[in-house]
């Protein structure tokens, strides 16, 4: 786990660092996917619902297109897909506590599962490993954005 | 795709703060759900597009100004019409609304309404 600039940006995880999602393998070939703790300080700190579209589930979404939708006071917006793929399920936790999305964006705060359907073609568009830290890191500096 | 086409006619106005954000929050909500959002003012939902108008409207006091509700809208890809009748209404000239807002009839938002799946009235 790096900490960057008050921000937790694990080492191993795929980010799409302009949308501040971040996508994980699990076995088989399925993608776990997410919002940054970025995401989660850029929404207000309390999230009214994160909701996965019903009419998405067994079905493609595109790279960067809006899986889930994100909603506090302060903020109404996409959650953008970090991989084209078909979204396989949901985190039905979310419908109930949307907060975990904030309080743990990587662990059960997760959004949903994808099948990815373009990785190799999409998986250069993904910041990865410590190099994907420091380019994420680089655009926090740009915007100056921090978690704290 | 006519599936993903959805209109908010909006009649509420500075008369009714309270009525003035929701509106433009379940637009931008719309659009971040990528389907194609269409706003159309009539009544007293023009007067919000006057400009300089709904910077002084506050939905909830201490909080944001209908000015940012329509803001977020309007970044999200909403498409504003104002009614044109309406705008004669309020006595205001096409120069008095926002950028980017389109005048329009009537006979305009009943073939926007017929084209989207849902509309909504506020």
């Amino acid at each position: 786990m790096s900490n960057v600039r008050g921000c937790n940006l694990p080492d191993d995880l795929y980010y799409l660092v302009e949308k501040h999602v971040w996508a994980k393998p699990l076995e088989g070939g399925v993608y776990r996917v997410g919002i940054t703790a970025v995401a989660a300080k850029l929404s207000g700190g309390k999230l009214a619902a994160l909701t996965v579209k019903t009419k998405n589930i067994g079905q493609e979404v595109k790279q960067a297109k809006s899986l889930a939708t994100l909603e506090s006071s302060k903020f109404v917006g996409p959650v953008p897909a970090p991989l084209s793929g078909v979204v396989l399920r949901a985190n039905e936790k979310l419908a109930a506590d949307p907060n975990l999305a904030i309080s743990d964006p990587y662990g059960e705060g997760w959004v949903a599962e994808m099948q990815p359907t373009d990785w190799e073609n999409e998986v250069g568009n993904l910041a990865f490993g410590a190099e994907g830290i420091a380019a994420y890191q680089a655009k926090l500096e740009a915007e100056n954005i921090t978690c704290s | 795709m006519a599936d993903d086409k959805v209109m908010i006619i909006m009649t509420s106005g500075p008369d009714t703060p309270r009525r003035c954000a929701t509106p433009f929050f379940f637009a931008s909500l719309a659009a971040a759900m990528e389907y194609e959002v269409t706003m159309f003012f009539t009544i007293d939902g023009t007067l919000l597009l006057k400009k300089g108008m709904a910077e002084t409207i506050f939905p909830k006091e201490g909080g944001k100004p209908v000015s940012a509700f329509i803001q977020d809208a309007l970044d999200a890809g909403v498409e504003f019409l104002a009614c044109t009748a309406s705008t004669e209404l309020h006595d205001m000239q096409p120069s008095d609304l926002l950028e980017g807002v389109k005048m329009v009839g009537g006979a305009s938002m009943w073939q926007i309404a017929e084209d989207c799946k849902t509309v909504l009235t506020f």
